[in-house]
């Protein structure tokens, strides 16, 4: 009865867990420190030293010598800048013990910024500024500026700095509306595929956003409208680029990244083996690390098993095991439970804090084992059965001692048993071959052995039947046995014995050639297009004139006739006509030599307008003539 | 039957020159010129090769086209199919023959390569 209820609750719990999703991608160490590296840079510039002093504060890191860093702040600030002041007010704030002074017009300035005709950015710095140097603010006085902006201003940046400018205000003011504007940018990330969630703007852009929107909940104690599966896949988005651009964008995935492990509301988990996730007699215990998305370790949180099955039989082998944390790692000793080599799933749940988002994971874990050969018998068997068969036995690593001969009216057989060496069950690995190599020709031929119902591996050697595959080579051939499996932790390639094997038929062996696969291939000769066949020069002249000769042959007959241009007036439209028509021969030639279709179109066009004109006109005189006549 | 295949021959000639006017007896040489191009271009085509060939169907095909031309031309001026072309004048027949001829010759420009 208790198991049954027990056995519905797993598997509520285990659809729970299968829905949410978990983070792809997190800050590991290495990726902290490179970020730390590239904020740690020497700065040159106020903006530069902002985003590295902060960059460097959020990440925890310490930033060196603060006094030096101070002392360049104090000589960059030029107090009549928004954003100069802006710089030096934040970046002075991080460290301890420096103090920025501020004149009577810094302030005016920075007070003169809040309106609704300063951008978004001079509102935003101005009174981050005013904050930081502990000057009074008007609360309500920003918001209805920071309305007035967000109307004007709808882009994603703008929309972020508002959200950070409204976090700096005070409590009293009404920052409802302000707030209200983490769910329309969150409407506005795109989902690629499920796994990211990100601003077409960019990574800054994502990041800065999550930065705020967590600053501003904190700040008015609301949970931000962002949903689990939604935290996760931003997540993803903001720490899948290890390597940043600029120190910008650095800073931004610096804000994301302490803003998501330290914030109210949602803290959002990554859970990985330490090493691969494989337990062994030799290595029992299974380790986990619990850390948050800039790897830092979750001390306070309890890690425990769900629920274990082994993915072969579908069996429930763990359920509610708790881990015990072990200097900074959870370890839970799997290999007491005993269970079959194989591969098992976990189902994962990290508990102790109600801001934990995806706090159930699945994890595959490999238990593998060691595996011995058991029974090993080898004979050499008649095919009529007339002859006992004698069977040898061989101890593994050990070799037959003597050979084995089979030659076409006998079969070798082989039977083993492949056991666990721990557990004493009988294994089936993926891979267990036979192979024969023979020593002379280097041929070998690989067979698979296969388990009968019991588990008992049989393998037999027809020589009649399997010559074909031995190409008919009598020899001596070394028998191997090759285990394997992903799972066992010791293959075993075994010489177990020789065997010598006579086919009939036999041809003269041929060495086999080791296939050459990886030397230069012979050199391909490219053939060009031979060209065509011309016929010589004689020909082709004597057969240009040859087509030319009619010609002549019209003229004379023309002649003959009496055709003549007695008739031929010289009026405009004549002289036009005939000019335009030898221009339009001469533009064949020239399309034949020179130019292209279109060209010649062109030029046709116009020659051949002017052509048509003056044409009609003349054979319309030339009808008139005739009617007349 | 020689005999008369020659008498069917030498009374067509007779009747040919008295009674074709002159126009027409110029464009019949014209056509018998075009025939000779292309009878010869055809000759060498046999004889050598068809290399290269869009040369030779450019070059044979002029001739093909010019003669077809020619004898449009030759439909529609003699004065006895005067009765089918109504609507045709002769100066028509010409523009028409130059401007096909036009079109012709862009054509197997294009082609010969």
């Amino acid at each position: 009865m208790n198991e049954y209820i027990s056995l519905c609750v797993i598997k509520t719990l285990a659809l729970a867990g299968a829905q949410g999703l978990t983070p792809a991608h997190h800050l590991s160490l290495p990726d902290v420190a490179r970020l730390q590296s590239l904020l740690s840079q020497q700065f040159t510039d106020l903006e530069s030293a902002y985003y590295s002093v902060l960059g460097l504060t959020k990440l925890g890191a310490a930033v060196s010598d603060h006094k030096q860093v101070c002392r360049f702040i104090k000589s960059q600030l030029d107090p009549t800048s928004i954003d100069s002041v802006f710089f030096a007010a934040e970046a002075s704030q991080a460290i301890s013990g420096c103090e920025i002074p501020v004149s009577n017009e810094t302030r005016d300035i920075l007070l003169a910024a809040v309106s609704e005709d300063s951008t978004m950015t001079q509102i935003h710095r101005a009174v981050s500024a005013l904050s930081s140097l502990g000057l009074p603010v008007a609360s309500q006085e920003v918001v209805g500026a920071l309305t007035a902006r967000i109307n004007k201003e709808d882009n994603v940046m703008a929309i972020t700095s508002a959200l950070q400018t409204a976090a700096r205000l005070s409590k009293q003011a009404e920052l409802g509306g302000i707030l209200e504007e983490i769910e329309d940018l969150t409407a506005r990330l795109d989902d690629l595929g499920g796994i990211y969630l990100q601003f077409e703007e960019g990574l800054e852009a994502t990041a800065m956003f999550v930065t705020a929107a967590y600053s501003l909940s904190d700040h008015v104690d609301m949970e931000p409208p962002l949903k689990e599966d939604q935290v996760i896949q931003l997540v993803n988005s903001i720490f899948s680029k290890k390597s940043w651009d600029s120190l910008a964008e650095a800073f931004s995935v610096a804000s994301a990244a302490a803003a998501l492990s330290n914030n109210r509301f949602h803290v959002p988990v990554f859970v990985s083996a330490q090493g691969p996730a494989t337990v062994s007699h030799s290595q029992p215990t299974l380790q986990l690390l619990v850390t948050d998305v800039m790897s830092q370790p979750l001390a306070s949180a309890n890690v425990l098993v769900e629920s274990a099955y082994a993915v072969a039989s579908k069996s429930i082998i763990l359920n509610q095991a708790p881990f015990t944390l072990n200097d900074g790692v959870f370890e839970l000793n799997f290999m007491s439970k005993q269970p079959a080599s194989g591969y098992y799933q976990f189902t994962i749940a990290v508990t102790g804090d109600s801001r934990l988002v995806a706090n159930h994971v699945e994890l595959k874990v490999k238990v593998s084992t060691e595996v011995a050969v058991a029974n090993m018998d080898l004979s050499v068997v008649d095919k009529d059965q007339s002859i006992g068969t004698k069977t040898t036995r061989v101890d593994y690593p050990s070799k037959a001692k003597s050979s084995f001969t089979a030659d076409s009216h006998q079969n070798f057989a082989m039977s083993f048993q492949l056991v666990d060496v721990n557990t004493g069950v009988e294994l089936t690995p993926h891979q267990t071959f036979v192979r024969l190599h023979n020593q002379k020709t280097g041929q070998e031929v690989v067979f698979v052995a296969e388990p009968d119902s019991k588990n008992l591996y049989k393998f037999e050697l027809d020589t009649a039947e399997r010559k074909s595959e031995f190409d008919s080579i009598s020899g001596t051939y070394s028998l191997y046995l090759i285990v394997g499996d992903a799972t066992l932790e010791n293959p075993i390639l075994w010489n177990v014995a020789d065997v010598v094997l006579k086919f009939v038929d036999e041809e003269a062996p041929a060495t086999i050639q080791a296939k050459t696969l990886y030397v230069p291939k012979p050199e391909i000769q490219h053939l060009f297009r031979e060209p065509e066949k011309k016929p010589p020069t004689v020909v082709s002249n004597t057969f240009t004139a040859l087509v030319m000769s009619p010609f002549l042959l019209l003229l004379i007959l023309w002649f003959k006739l009496g055709a003549n241009i007695s008739n031929f007036s010289f009026s405009p439209s004549t002289i036009l006509f005939h000019v335009g028509h030898a221009a339009m021969l001469g533009l064949m030639y020239v399309y034949w030599t020179h130019l292209n279709m279109f060209q010649t179109l062109k030029y046709l066009a116009i020659i051949g307008g002017v052509t048509f004109l003056a044409g009609n006109r003349m054979l319309a005189q030339k009808a008139v003539k005739r009617y007349v006549s | 039957m020689s005999n008369s295949v020659i008498s069917v021959i030498s009374r067509f000639l007779e009747e040919y020159s008295s009674s074709t006017p002159n126009k027409l007896k110029v464009v019949d040489a014209y056509l018998l010129y075009i025939l000779l191009t292309g009878a010869l271009q055809f000759l060498y085509c046999l004889l050598v090769g068809t290399f290269p060939f869009n040369s030779f169907l450019s070059g044979f095909i002029s001739c093909v086209g010019s003669f077809i031309l020619a004898v449009c031309l030759r439909i529609q001026i003699n004065p006895q199919n005067k009765g089918e072309f109504l609507s045709i004048s002769p100066e028509r027949a010409f523009a028409d023959f130059l401007f096909a001829h036009t079109v012709l010759h862009l054509v197997v420009m294009n082609f010969i390569g």
